[in-house]
């Protein structure tokens, strides 16, 4: 004999289903929205060309942006993917560039100098119990510093297309005859759906959420928190290595002393596209969605006759709206019922 | 009842300045629903944490399925089959309720987490315990009553021959209750072993076999529930010494003016139409149980909740209060429950902790006149007889009791007339609780009014010249201390609308 | 090492502040063995130049540290402040007195919002003081069309107020600018120890729910330590180009990190709720004789910022320690 359980109203039941696919959808209309606004607006904005420059310069935001959702949901974030992503652009280059190294190699430095810084900050969060804003702010002044030193100061310009090494940048943008192909759409892609899996489907993904959610929980039910953030922090840190990739594909050169920002376009579009401050809310595809704002607005804004300058303004000011919608969220949200037992 | 599974026999546990567990003996059997009761700080929660291996032990044995045990940590005992539902749910709010009752041992399909067959296996889990949740809802989204079943069915999941509830229906609502006490006969015929801890007497005949009372970090007895009554647990609960008795006639004189009149008070679930009086030197006892409303109340009367409507009268005149800044202004302090939380600022001084609210008052010109401040500090010190090293001695090394009686200082310092002291003396040694209580009355002495929540029914009846039990958020009556009794206080905190 | 510790003076100037002294002592005398003419009043008045700026930058931020706050935005609003008034100078020709003072208010708006979003709006310290970093890089670029903006030198018309950062008197230089920065240091300690004001900041940073629940307004006072920081931040701002010159838009990230490295080294709790000025100013002081130093012996600027990355992690660290032994 089943028990009829009284029954939760139909309301809040949608609500919270909804939101994170509802999100999604909201964010993608915003997207499209955007996309229509530009093009209306300006006859310029509505051509392919238009369309390929969003997408090449999004390449290296939305890695990153996907990268740092995972430190995100544990709670914590990670600041250094910016001056870092330079910094192992600088080293993997000098090492192409002015060593001699063949490309593939460089690319696999820049990857591992990611995981690498990646796993200091999961150490310095998770071990040590740095505040993780703090932490990361450290990393990204020493990357800031390192990336200068080993590129002894000089901007490094990658192999171009069509010399020998050049062929990494088709990875990104392949032109067949007369057609230019965005592929790197096509990774960024994978990408996503890969570490949806991850994050949605395996138990490094799982137990990230779960550390956002309740830490001391998820400490009690017997899992070691401190692998879990160095496993966030390194996939953060890989990210950022491949984003150096794309960088350095997209662009001509890479200089030091550059990169401070990117991660507020990261953090940005990945708080855009839902992820909490608070940890235990986030999704992938919706850090995608959410970067596409930020890389449209970027790229639109010129259009109409602003320049890049006050891209930098409006990052701002859509960081602070979109904190405070989520911080709105979330007061609704947290008004849930274990703090009944809190009260007496 | 089978036989017996646990018995813990001279459990001794000491922290800094508390004698927590005083040789504590406690049994078992399987099959059996044993209730553990006793005033707040009696040792319950101490007991169970050292079972579960959250505390160590520093004397006694504990012999768990025939053989000796000692647990180092709660995942050893979870393990061996000893699991608590606590109070505050441990629980996941972002993941589903199979994930969370899996958590840490969930299915593999590779690298694949299996989240089919996770929720496959919960809705079996649920249909073995009867009862009716959707494995892949959000666990944030049930409420109370469901989540602790998730987290009973996840103790099932981990095979528990013992499960301890704390306090387990504090706040469900009636259909829950009944519902979970299915659940328990149901867990009995499995032969689990429960531990009970409640204040409510009235489940006691309904749900438990035996129960055993602790008083004062000590093992009182233990009575076989059906042949016991009400009052044979309250006297074991309870028994006292002479410095205890009850206020057997109000202080109040006839005529006095009411300093604070609360009108149709609306805050939230828990503050449901409040309305009371409070007299010029009256101590105001507000009694119920946890979840009661009583905390919401005060916290809604100084503005640091938003209410959705009511009338604050101070001494005849309405009064807007929106801030605790505006409460303060109109002379009503606050002493909340959680001292560490809310009232002490840990890393300053006693200096500063007892100055806070007041400052204006201690200025010379732009700057802060130390001296006028500590010799203001000290004169309470004295006659608070506040136990501290010194003046700028860091608050966070002040005992609880001492604690306390700085926060209260700041109060005095600010002169206010009207004080609600909420639960003053949680956590504080014996001594120190009777010093607050000589305060409390030397306070109303010189004209002050209190008003007093407390858990603890002594002190209610001790302290109080009258009495307003809330329950669930609605005030069920209000008693005079000539007719006040603990049995009529009960009645009316367990009275459900 | 214990009765050290115990006893009367020691505790009077404060155990972390004796210890941080002798590191900056035994930096200096590294420094003067291993770098060519360290040791000369001229290196020392170079060295200063860098602390002046960073040490306004940080007496500010130390400020907000103390509510419990944190603000990554002090670097670019100074160069926001220093570019938009030096345009003002420049092309629009303002008298220098007024533009100096539109530092100041510049900085102080910015302190403002920043103070308005935490203390009123609730949003979390460090993400409203990332976007009022990038807003403020923005404003600058916008202002000035993306043009850097050079300050005029001393021996120019307007250039008198390089005086501020060392004035010539016969054949040496005074440091007028150390004078400025010890003064505002003492008022800054005096302002936090001893008014209604600084008790108010320093108690609600250790515990902003009790103080409010004492009857304190504490919004306001939250977001008038903001407004402390940017208005030194827009002070930070006349020295910085006093002695550097000519001051680029979109940059200022690397000073918010060692202000922020000085403040911390120098005893303020990351947590709020203690805080030292005089701490602050030593810390500030190893930075700038680090930095100088490092120059000294022949490296670049890169590795001060690895560097300072590394100290600032075990002075954190060491604060998170002495904060879980603490409770």
């Amino acid at each position: 004999m089943s028990r009829q359980i009284q029954n939760i109203p139909a309301s809040s039941n949608k609500s919270i289903v909804q939101r994170l696919g509802g999100q999604n959808v909201v964010v993608f209309l915003i997207v499209v929205a955007l996309f229509g606004f530009f093009c209306i607006v300006s006859p310029n904005f509505r051509r392919y060309s238009t369309i390929l420059s969003i997408l090449d310069y999004s390449y290296y935001i939305t890695l990153i942006a996907i990268g740092v959702t995972f430190p995100l949901i544990t709670g914590g974030v990670d600041l250094s993917i910016g001056t870092g992503l330079i910094c192992y652009s600088l080293i993997g280059g000098y090492l192409v560039v002015y060593q001699g190294w063949p490309v593939w190699i460089g690319m696999i430095v820049c990857v591992l100098c990611g995981a690498i810084i990646g796993f200091i900050n999961g150490f310095l969060v998770g071990t040590m119990n740095l505040p993780p804003f703090l932490a990361t702010l450290c990393t990204m002044m020493m990357t800031r510093g390192l990336g200068s030193i080993c590129s002894t100061g000089l901007g490094i310009p990658w192999p171009t297309a069509g010399t020998e090494g050049g062929w990494f940048r088709t990875i990104f943008k392949l032109n067949i005859g007369d057609m230019k192909l965005p592929l790197g759409f096509l990774w960024i892609l994978l990408l996503t759906a890969l570490m949806s899996f991850v994050l949605n489907h395996t138990k490094v993904g799982r137990y990230i959420i779960a550390i956002g959610s309740n830490k001391e929980a998820t400490r009690l039910s017997g899992i070691n928190t401190k692998y879990i953030y160095i496993a966030a922090y390194v996939i953060s840190g890989t990210f950022a290595g491949l984003a150096s990739i794309a960088y350095s594909a997209i662009f001509a050169s890479v200089y030091p002393g550059t990169g401070a920002g990117f991660e507020l376009e990261g953090i940005g579009g990945a708080i855009i596209g839902g992820v909490s401050m608070t940890g235990g809310v986030g999704s992938i595809t919706g850090t995608l969605l959410g970067v596409f704002v930020i890389c449209i607005l970027k790229t639109g804004l010129p259009f109409i006759g602003l320049q890049a300058n006050w891209q930098q303004i409006i990052t701002g000011i859509v960081l602070i709206t979109a904190v405070l919608i989520d911080l709105s969220r979330n007061v609704k949200g947290t008004k849930s019922i274990t703090t009944a037992f809190k009260k007496r | 009842m089978g036989e017996i599974i646990l018995t813990m026999k001279g459990i001794d546990k000491t922290f800094p300045g508390v004698h927590a567990l005083d040789n504590v003996d406690f049994e078992l059997c399987r099959g059996e629903v044993h209730a553990l009761m006793g005033e707040n700080g009696a040792g319950k929660s101490t007991l169970m944490k050292v079972l579960t291996g959250i505390y160590k032990k520093d004397k006694g044995t504990i012999i768990y399925d025939g053989k000796t045990v000692e647990f180092t940590n709660p995942r050893e005992a979870q393990q061996a089959g000893i699991v608590i539902v606590h109070q505050e749910l441990n629980m996941l709010g972002h993941l589903t309720v199979a994930q969370n009752i899996f958590i840490g041992r969930e299915f593999m399909k590779g690298i694949r987490i299996d989240d089919e067959r996770m929720n496959v296996e919960a809705a079996r889990l649920f249909k073995r315990l009867n009862i009716n949740i959707d494995p892949t809802e959000k666990m944030s989204n049930l409420t109370v009553g469901k989540q602790q079943m998730c987290e009973i069915a996840k103790a099932i999941s981990h095979e528990a021959k013992i499960i301890v509830f704390d306090e387990p229906t504090a706040a469900l609502t009636e259909s829950e209750v009944n519902e979970l006490f299915e659940i328990i006969r149901d867990l009995k015929k499995k032969d689990i072993g429960i531990i009970y801890i409640t204040h409510r007497m009235d489940e006691i005949k309904l749900i438990t076999d035996r129960v055993s009372v602790m008083r004062d970090g000590a093992y009182v007895g233990t009575l076989i529930s059906k042949d016991s009554t009400k009052n044979d647990i309250v006297n074991m609960m309870v028994g006292r010494v002479i410095y205890e008795e009850p206020k057997t006639e109000s202080k109040v004189a006839e005529d006095a003016p009411v300093v604070l009149k609360v009108e149709g008070l609306n805050a939230g679930k828990l503050v449901r139409d409040v309305s009371f009086e409070l007299h010029k030197g009256e101590i105001l006892g507000f009694s119920g149980l946890m979840g009661a409303g009583r905390t919401e109340t005060a916290k809604a009367i100084i503005g640091a909740d938003p209410k959705e409507s009511g009338d604050i009268y101070v001494n005849g005149k309405k009064v807007e209060i929106n801030t605790p800044e505006d409460a303060v202004k109109c002379g009503i302090g606050y002493l909340s429950e959680d001292r560490k939380r809310y009232g002490l600022m840990l890393q300053r001084n006693v200096a500063e902790n007892s100055t806070i609210t007041f400052l204006e008052n201690f200025m010379k010109g732009i700057f802060i006149d130390n001296k006028k401040e500590n010799n203001e500090t000290e004169k309470y010190i004295e006659s608070l007889a506040i136990k501290t090293p010194g003046i700028d001695q860091l608050i966070i090394n002040l005992s609880g009791g001492n604690q306390q009686k700085v926060i209260l200082t700041k109060w005095l310092v600010r002169n206010c007339d009207i004080l609600i002291f909420d639960e003053p003396t949680r956590g504080i040694d014996v001594g120190a609780k009777s010093d607050i209580y000589k305060l409390m009355n030397e306070l109303v002495k010189e004209g002050k009014s209190i008003i007093m929540i407390s858990s603890e029914l002594p002190e209610i009846l001790r302290m109080s010249d009258r009495i307003i039990v809330m329950c669930e958020g609605r005030k069920s009556g209000e008693l005079r201390i000539e007719e006040a009794s603990q049995e009529k206080i009960m009645h009316l905190a367990t009275l459900r609308n | 090492m214990y009765r050290i510790r115990q006893s009367p003076l020691v505790k009077k100037i404060g155990f972390n502040r004796i210890v941080l002294f002798l590191v900056l002592l035994a930096m200096y005398c590294f420094f003067a063995v291993f770098a060519k003419n360290f040791v000369s009043y001229n290196r020392l008045l170079s060295a200063m130049n860098y602390a002046y700026f960073l040490g306004f930058l940080s007496l500010g931020v130390t400020f907000v540290i103390a509510t419990g706050g944190i603000d990554f935005s002090i670097g670019p609003v100074m160069f926001c402040a220093a570019i938009m008034s030096g345009y003002l100078l420049t092309h629009y020709h303002w008298p220098l007195w007024l533009c100096l003072i539109s530092s100041v208010v510049i900085g102080m708006l910015y302190g403002t919002l920043n103070g308005y979003l935490v203390a009123y709006k609730s949003v979390p310290s460090f993400i409203t003081s990332m976007a009022i970093m990038q807003i403020s890089k923005g404003v600058a670029s916008v202002f000035t069309k993306a043009q850097s903006v050079s300050w005029p030198q001393l021996v120019q018309e307007n250039g008198w107020y390089r005086n501020l950062i060392k004035t010539r008197v016969g054949n040496t230089y005074i440091p007028v600018g150390m004078i400025i920065l010890l003064t505002t240091a003492i008022i800054c300690a005096i302002v936090l120890n001893k008014t209604k004001m600084g008790r108010y900041l320093l108690s609600l940073g250790s515990n902003k729910e009790a103080v409010w629940l004492s009857g304190v307004n504490v919004k306001k006072w939250e977001m008038i330590a903001y407004i402390i920081c940017g208005t030194l931040a827009g002070i930070a701002a006349i020295f910085f180009v006093a002695a550097y010159t000519t001051v680029q838009p979109g940059y200022g990230d690397q000073y918010n990190n060692e202000a922020i490295a000085g403040c911390v080294m120098g005893g303020t709790s990351m947590g709020g709720g203690l805080a030292s000025i005089g701490g602050t100013f030593i810390g500030v002081m190893i930075i700038s004789i680090l930095q100088e130093g490092i120059l000294a012996i022949g490296l670049n600027k890169n590795y001060q910022l690895v560097i300072t990355g590394i100290i600032v992690i075990v002075a954190v660290y060491l604060d998170v320690i002495s904060r879980q032994k603490r409770n």
